[in-house]
Formats: structure tokens, sequence, C-alpha cells
């Protein structure tokens, strides 16, 4: 779980210059030479590359080529090697698990639903913890005082401990394990949409738009809401990770999703006995974690690096 | 002598985050309470099992106390957990108290080991980095960093186990040790576990570290005045760029916390340590509501305690604050 | 940082300027002196050939706006300027060449043999650490003393800079003290190892006049007791006339006038130096007078235009000066400057 600290963000490396004096860095914005440009968008698009290979691997391969259903797999193909063929089902590229469960097929549609359920507490955080942040920033006073108060008394849980303990009440359902991640993005994306929020707020364009006898509603959709979407935006990509990880682990633990759908998380827990034996059992979705994760990292860096860290 | 106190901006500071934490407190154990209570599936009615019937169910209710309207319930609980009484386990009938002072010192060494790991190893390495910006020291920080940072905290403990403990056969993969077995093999019991705990805030620490003290290298005036003086590089690294650096990770140790302490539910899951967090999913694959609310109050205590110290030591180590307004 | 030791090809006087002590070696030495910044494939040339001589004891001024390399030149010299800039010519300091010296060796001369006061001593200094210890980490970088004699040292140094409460002083931090009083510890900072030369880089202008007043009084009476040299590094040419013995006026990277400071302010000839002196408000003049201003705003070092740089704001610029880079040269004795049509008429300053 990356550390969720939008607010402490290492300054980006500026331009290396001692002092006062010296040439502002606008003196040398005549463009930088066309292999730093490369790598550049490098730096954004490889990641944004590898997540769109993942994303469409995950929804569409199954669509495309008919694969093995990742659940109720036959007992007598437990445990088979990688590239295995099966007279019933084809290819079992990756081999089976120790249900006899296809694992190219639990890859891939464990990749789907940690997908799910990443976009979806992100898309709720956003919507429900960002406008909470923007209209608290925004009004201030009291409202602002109690609603983040609130907040802060929910990041105080533990996100795993309340995940389990809402899971495990509510009933172990994708839905269910969406709002129990939930729980916690919300706080975090209200806490960055309202410190964007406090520090457009008094910008002169704002101010003039007041001036000018704009309404509240207007002003926070034309212009406040505009500002502060990119910011979640890039926040989300590194949100999303964590939401994932957290997902993961519940799953692992076994306070995650019921065991009729696959998820990566499920795939390593049961794999761990096997460890010496069938090493990819675990190996292969902890890649497959792995890699999208560092995806999201990256991409999220790369964005903070472009759109300028606040 | 208090009013010469009250004077001090660190102790106004200290005192004003104190009593703001007093209701977060009671807010944190009010919702932990609602969450438990509200929540469909009644307690009874999974004790008993589906087909149990409506009185047996209702005298279940009466016995436990379900009856009485939810903020009495609530009141009689934290009354009750004020005097160190949190109930009765539902499962084994031992009071709560009991079990918790058996585990809470597992789960409170494994949380210290893992704290003093992340950020004992992070500070020389971030220096080491930050001495020679894009150096060899350097890039191998960054490229860890990234990848603990996108790496889930139970696929580094498998891999843990899998190298130290099956391979190398160094550290045991599972089962604690307590200090009576010696304090040698406790520490070496712990040591696999906190490392999984650690690894992920290590690498945040030192990304933070090395990236803020090379833009104090680069863009800071005292450096240059440092520089000037005609300092030893080695010493303007350390006593002026990550002395200013600390109040940023502390900053980030603050925000972190309740993934460290939180995090103790997966690892000890894993290692099997009979901490806090192996009980409390215990008690809730048991649905022992009573322990599961008073293992997730006091996590959640502990967290805004520890965020409150953090907070202070702020105030404390801060000259800018301590020493307040210029005089003359 | 690249360096090249020029070649003596002196046909101009060896002394710039005749101190009428020519016997003397100068204490620093700057001939040529070129820095040059180059980032992303753009060159910026910040310092386009500086020289200067300086005696002991003697007191140089280099005026500029912001931007003309004047805090470029002199941190080159000590050896201050980020990895980015390269830097070629000849700095000498008591003969012996500076530029291209490894970073480990210049640290040694830091402090000893050479200081710099800095403009904002609200940044200038770290605010984590008490002053007391930020002075005596210069002098135990240096000097193989024992931290209380260190202290004791130190605190003569806050006392020599005339800050009150020396010893109480010595345990705060720089935010409990005033900008005059953070600027007193910054020049002892600067003298706590005794160096023979002083680099004042725009010291006071943070501050507020009267505090400037005392601070460049300071300045003086320091400099007499303790025999140093002295660079005044401003934009304020009102102090230089004050207190100096030869003025550089140093535009877009380049030097456009050099003369001893009576010589420049009693016949001023670049169009440049004689607006920065007009701009010096006269306490004869009436009130609501208005202050005549430079036009126009400092150039953009990376895209200087053909011919004078200061042509474009110049209110005597002809068409000869947009075509051509006017030379600097010695027209008068004493006295050298870039300008096909110098202001003539001897102006009277202070």
């Amino acid at each position: 779980m990356a550390a969720l600290a939008p607010d402490v963000v290492p300054r980006g490396a500026g331009i290396d210059l001692g002092g006062r004096g010296i040439p502002h860095a606008a003196a040398f914005d005549a463009g930088p030479t066309r292999f730093r440009r490369f790598f550049r968008s490098l730096e954004l698009w490889l990641p944004v590359g590898i997540l769109t290979f993942i994303v469409l691997v995950c929804f569409l391969w199954p669509v495309i080529h008919t694969i093995p259903a990742a659940i109720n797999g036959n007992l007598l193909d437990a445990n088979l090697p990688l590239f295995t063929h099966s007279s019933l089902y084809g290819n079992h590229i990756l081999g089976t698990d120790t249900l006899g469960n296809d694992v190219m097929s639990e890859v891939l549609y464990g990749g789907r639903t940690s997908m799910e359920v990443g976009l979806g507490v992100a898309v709720i955080g956003f919507g429900i913890g960002g406008t909470l942040g923007v209209i608290a920033g925004y009004m201030g006073g009291v409202l602002e005082a109690i609603v983040m108060r609130i907040l802060d008394m929910f990041l105080a849980f533990p996100a795993l401990v309340i995940a389990i303990t809402i899971v495990t009440y509510l009933g172990q359902s994708e839905l269910h394990v969406i709002w129990a991640i939930a729980f916690f993005a919300i706080p975090a994306y209200a806490r960055l949409a309202r410190a964007t929020t406090l520090r457009i707020k008094d910008q002169t364009f704002i101010v003039a738009s007041r001036l000018s006898g704009a309404s509240d509603k207007r002003i926070l959709f034309r212009h406040i809401a505009p500002n502060v979407a990119p910011q979640l935006l890039t926040f989300s990509f590194l949100g999303i990770g964590v939401y994932i990880i957290v997902e993961a682990t519940l799953s692992f633990l076994g306070y995650g999703l019921p065991s009729n759908i696959p998820s990566w998380g499920k795939m390593i827990a049961n794999g761990q006995i096997f460890l010496s034996t069938t090493p990819q059992l675990v190996l292969v979705p902890s890649a497959c974690l792995f890699i999208l994760i560092i995806s999201l990292n990256l991409t999220s860096d790369a964005l903070r690096a472009r759109w300028g860290a606040q | 002598m208090l009013t010469r106190l009250s004077r001090s901006p660190s102790v106004r500071i200290i005192g004003k985050r104190v009593l703001q934490a007093i209701p977060v407190l009671i807010g944190v154990t009010l919702i932990t309470f609602c969450l438990l209570n509200l929540l469909p599936g009644g307690t009874c009615l999974s004790i008993l099992g589906v087909g149990a019937t409506r009185p047996a169910v209702h005298a279940c209710d009466i016995r436990l106390g379900l009856d009485h309207p939810f903020f009495v319930r609530y009141w009689n609980w934290a009354f009750a957990a004020l005097h160190g009484n949190f109930g009765a386990s539902l499962t084994s009938g031992q009071p709560v108290s009991q079990i918790l002072r058996l585990r809470f010192p597992v789960s409170l060494e494994l949380v210290v080991y893992a704290f003093i790991m992340s950020v004992v190893l992070s500070v020389p390495v971030a220096v080491l980095a930050a001495r020679k910006p894009h150096g060899i020291i350097d890039r191998i920080s960054i490229a860890t960093s990234m990848f603990g940072l996108s790496l889930p905290g139970f696929v580094f403990g498998l891999l843990l186990i899998l190298v130290f403990a099956v391979h190398l056969r160094i550290f045991p993969a599972v089962g604690f040790q307590p200090i009576s077995a010696g304090i040698f093999s406790n520490i070496k019991s712990l040591t696999l576990p906190a490392a999984t705990l650690a690894f992920a805030l290590f690498c945040a620490y030192t990304r933070l570290l090395r990236a803020d003290m090379v833009d104090q290298i680069a863009g800071e005036d005292y450096i240059v005045t440092a520089r000037a003086k005609g300092v030893k590089y080695w010493q303007i690294l350390i006593r002026h760029a990550l002395r200013n650096s600390m109040f940023g990770l502390i900053t980030l140790i603050g925000l972190n916390l309740s993934m460290l302490i939180g995090g103790t539910v997966l690892v000890e899951q894993i290692f099997g340590l009979p901490g806090m967090g192996q009980q409390l999913l215990q008690a809730v694959g048991y649905r022992d509501v009573i322990v599961v609310q008073a293992i997730v109050s006091i996590i959640a205590l502990a967290v805004v305690a520890t965020a409150l110290v953090t907070d202070l030591l702020y105030a404390v180590l801060d000259p800018r604050i301590r020493y307040g307004r210029p005089s003359s | 940082m690249g360096s090249t030791v020029s070649t003596e090809t002196e046909t101009t006087t060896d002394d710039f300027p005749p101190s009428g002590v020519a016997t003397q070696v100068p204490l620093l030495q700057v001939r040529d002196l070129k820095v040059r910044f180059t980032q992303n494939g753009r060159t910026v040339r910040a310092v386009d050939g500086v020289n200067y001589s300086l005696q002991s004891g003697k007191t140089l001024a280099i005026i500029g706006e912001s931007g003309s390399g004047k805090t470029v030149s002199s941190r080159a010299i000590m050896g201050l300027l980020p990895a980015t800039a390269s830097v070629s010519g000849s700095a000498k300091f008591e003969g012996v060449e500076l530029l291209g010296m490894s970073d480990k060796e210049l640290r040694t001369r830091r402090g000893p043999d050479f200081a710099m006061v800095f403009q904002d001593p609200a940044r200038s200094l770290n605010p984590t650490m008490r002053i007391g210890t930020q002075i005596t980490e210069a002098i135990r970088s240096h000097f193989e003393v024992s931290r209380a004699e260190a202290k004791k040292q130190a605190i003569t140094l806050l006392q020599m800079v005339r800050l009150p409460s020396a010893e109480t002083r010595f345990s705060e931090y720089p935010h409990q003290l005033s900008g005059g009083m953070r600027q007193r510890v910054m020049i002892a900072i600067a003298l706590s190892c005794h160096p023979k030369l002083l680099i004042a880089d725009e010291a006071t202008t943070a501050l507020d006049v009267t505090t400037q007043a005392q601070i460049m009084e300071l300045l003086e009476d320091l400099q007499s007791e303790l025999n140093m040299a002295l660079i005044l590094i401003s934009h304020d040419m009102g102090l230089a006339a004050s207190f100096t013995d030869e003025v550089v006026v140093m535009y877009a990277g380049r030097v456009v006038e050099q003369a001893p400071t009576r010589t420049l302010f009693s016949n001023v000839r670049m169009p440049y130096t004689k607006v920065l002196l007009d701009a010096i408000p006269r306490l004869e003049n009436k009130s609501h007078t208005l202050l005549p201003v430079v036009q126009g705003r400092p150039p953009d070092l990376t895209a200087l235009p053909p011919g004078c740089s200061f042509g474009p704001r110049c209110p005597y610029v002809q068409e000869d000066c947009r075509e051509t880079e006017p030379p600097l040269e010695e027209h008068e004795p004493n006295h050298i400057w870039a300008c096909f049509h110098p202001v003539i008429e001897g102006s009277s300053a202070k």
C-alpha cells in the first residue's frame, strides 16, 4: 500500500541553479533536446501503454477467444504445468491450479475484478469525496470544520481493519468490497479536494468572478471544479493502485470477494502452500499485481511531473 | 508557573491538540459501535444459527443487552471501557481485557520493531543517495522505492519467507518466541514480519528524504552560505539538509501510521503471530462482536494517539514554533 | 567547471586602475572572466569578459541590475556556481589561480582567504540551527579549536559586528532576530576566519535605509580595522559613491564602464551609468520631482540584441549603436567604457 500522502509531495527537481542573480529557469525554456523529449514522453506513455494493454487483455481477450472458465475446474485437471494441451478446453497456457481451474483465465478474470474494484472505489471517492471536499473548502466556516473533523475520524481507522469488518458484516460481494474500501478513499479525496480548493479560492480570477456577481454554484462548476479535477485525477492513479492492493490483501486473507469470483489475491493465498512445487501459482498473479500497480504509480508520477504538483 | 507555561507556544499547541483529539477519540469509538451494531446480520441470529426460533433470539437479545436503545448501549460500553472492562468474548467467555493483555505486547513489539527498522534504515540510504544525485546508489534507491511501493505487502512477506526462511533458513517462517524464550530468538521471530511491515514505509521515507535533500541542496540559500563558509560536503548534507528534511519525514510518518498499525493484521496472519491483529481476524470470523468492538476501538485509538504524538513532536522540534516570535 | 587560463596579452596597462603603488601584487586579479550556463542545448552568457584588480584594503564596487552578471562573477571566483556553469578566464588570488581549482582545495580557502555576505539573511541562514552554531561551524571547519574556544570567538565576533546582547543571541534562532541583526550575523560568519577579501553581495538591499547605513558603516570600520579588501555588489550607485575606491558597471554580463570612483562620478560617460546616477534621489530637488527611471526591462540574456546591449533602452541611442557592439576601451586615462556616443558633459554627483 503506497503512502497516501497527496500533500507531502517531493518537489520536482527543478533546474539546477544555485541561488540569486543566476538566470531564471525561464531562460532555458527553448525546449529540451529531442532525446530528452522522447524520454519525457516515454515516462508517461510507457506505463499508460502497459495499463491500456492490461485493460484490453483482461476485458477483451475472453470475449474474443473462448477460454476455459476461471471457476468450477475439473479436479482431475489439477496442477497441470505450463503449456498443457487439454482436449476439452484447449490450451492451458499457464497450467492449472489446485482445483483444476485454468490459471490463465483466472489471471484474466482476476484482473478484471481488480480493476473493477479499483475503478469503482476511485469513482466513488472522486464523486463523493471530491464533492465534499470542494464544498467544505469553498464554504469554509463551521461546515468545513465539522466535515473535516468527521472525515479525519474516518481516516483514523486502518484501512484493512475497517474493510474486513464491513465486508464480513455486509456479506462478501464485489459491491460490498468496493464500499468497504471507499470508506477510507472518500476522506482521502475530500482532503485533497479541500486543500486544492483552498489554494484556488483566493486567486484573482475567482475573486473577480464573485465580484461580477456570479452565483456560488456557477463558480463551483465553472471555475473550481475544472481546476480541482486534474489534481484528483493524478491522485486517482496512485489511489487505484492502493485500492487494488487492499482488495488483493482482503482476498488473500479470505475476507474479500466471495470464492466464486476470481481474484489475484485469492490465487496467491491458495497457491502459498505449493510455493516450492508449482511456484507459478503464486508468482504469476504476484507479477500481474506488481506490473499493474507499478504502471499506475509510474503514470501518477509522470502526470505529477507534467502538471506540476501543488 | 502555570501562566508561564501557558505563554510557551509549544505548550499551547500541545494543549490545543490534546483537546482536539478527545472528540476524535469519542467519534472513532462511536463510529465503530455504529458499524458493528447497526449492520444487518444480527448478532444473536448468527450466534444461534439460521434455524433459531424467534423467542430464543429474543432471549439472547435481552441477555446481551441488545434490546436497549442505541445510545444507551454505547454509553454503557464506553463507560465500562474507560474502566478497562471490555466485556466478555462471545465465543470463549473470556474477559476481553484478559485477551488483550496477552495479545497487545506482541503487536506492540512488532509495530515498534517495524517502525525503528523503517526509519533507521531509510536515513542513511537517503543520505547516500542524495550525496550524488543520479549516481549509482541514488538510482538503486529510486528503483527500490518504486518497487517497494508497487508490491503488495503480503507478496513481499511471502517472498521473504521463501528466501530467508525456506532457502536460507536464517529466520523462522512462522511462530512467535516471547522474550522469556530468549531475547535473541524473540527478535529473530519478529524480524521477517517487521521487515514486511516496514518495507513499504522504508521506501516512502527514503523517497521523500532523498528528494527533499536534493531540493535543498539545489535551491536553498543557506546551503550556499554553508558552502561559502567552507563546510565539508558531508556536513552540509547531514547538519543542514537532513536536519530540515526531518520535518517532512515526521509529517509523512504521521500520515502513514494507520498503515503501520493496520498492517499488523496482515503480517500477524501470514507469520502466525499471536497478536491483536490475528485475534481480530478470528473474532470477525466468529462474529464475536464484543471482541471486534474492543480491538477495532483500540487500534483506532492507537492511531489517533500516535498521530497526536507526531504532531506534538513537530511542535517541539521546530525551533520556529518553539521559540515563537522574534524578540525586539 | 571548465576553465582555461588565459594568456596574458596585455596591451592595456597591467594595473586596472593604477593605484599608485604599482609594485604590490594585487590581492585579486580577474582577467577576462566569462561564465556560460548551458542547459537543454541553450547557452546563456551570464558574464562576458570582466577584468579588474583589487589591492588589499581597497574597495571595489560592482554595480548593475539583476541579470547583469555581477553576482555570478563573484560566485565564480569563489567556486559557488552550480555544475551547469562553465567558467573561463583567470581569477588569481594572491597569485594563485582559483578557476579550475578542485572544490576540495577551494573549500579550504573559503573562509580564511575570502568570504561572502549574501543578500537575503532570512533565507541565507539555516532556520533550524542556532546562529551561534552557524558561526562556530565556520570556525571549526578551518581551525582546530575546542567547542568552548569557538564559542568564545563567535561571541567576540558578534560583539564586533555590534550585535547587542551577543551572549544571549548566540543561542537564538534566526527567526528570533530582526533583518538588520541577521545581516550582522551573516557578516560575523563571513569574518569568522579572518578573510583577506570580503564580498558583500547586495548585503544591504533587503534592509531599510537606516539599517543599511549602519551596516555600511560597520563594514567600513571593519575593513579599516582588519585591512580587508572589499567587493561591494549592488544596484545602488549611491552606495558606491560613498564607500569605494573603484567602480565597475555591468550590463547584460559585460562591463560597460569602469574607473576609480572619483573619476567615474565626476565624469560619467556611459549613458547607462548616467541614468543610474540620475535615478538617485537628491535632497536638493524639490519635493514631488519625478525620478528619472530607466526605460524598459532588464535584457533577456538568451536573446541579446545586435549591437549595444543597452541600445533598446538608451536615451542617446543612435544608428551605429544598433549595428555594432561598442568595444570596451580606455578612452581616457584610468577610465574605460564601451559606448560610441558617451555623455560628454561632466555630471556632478554627490
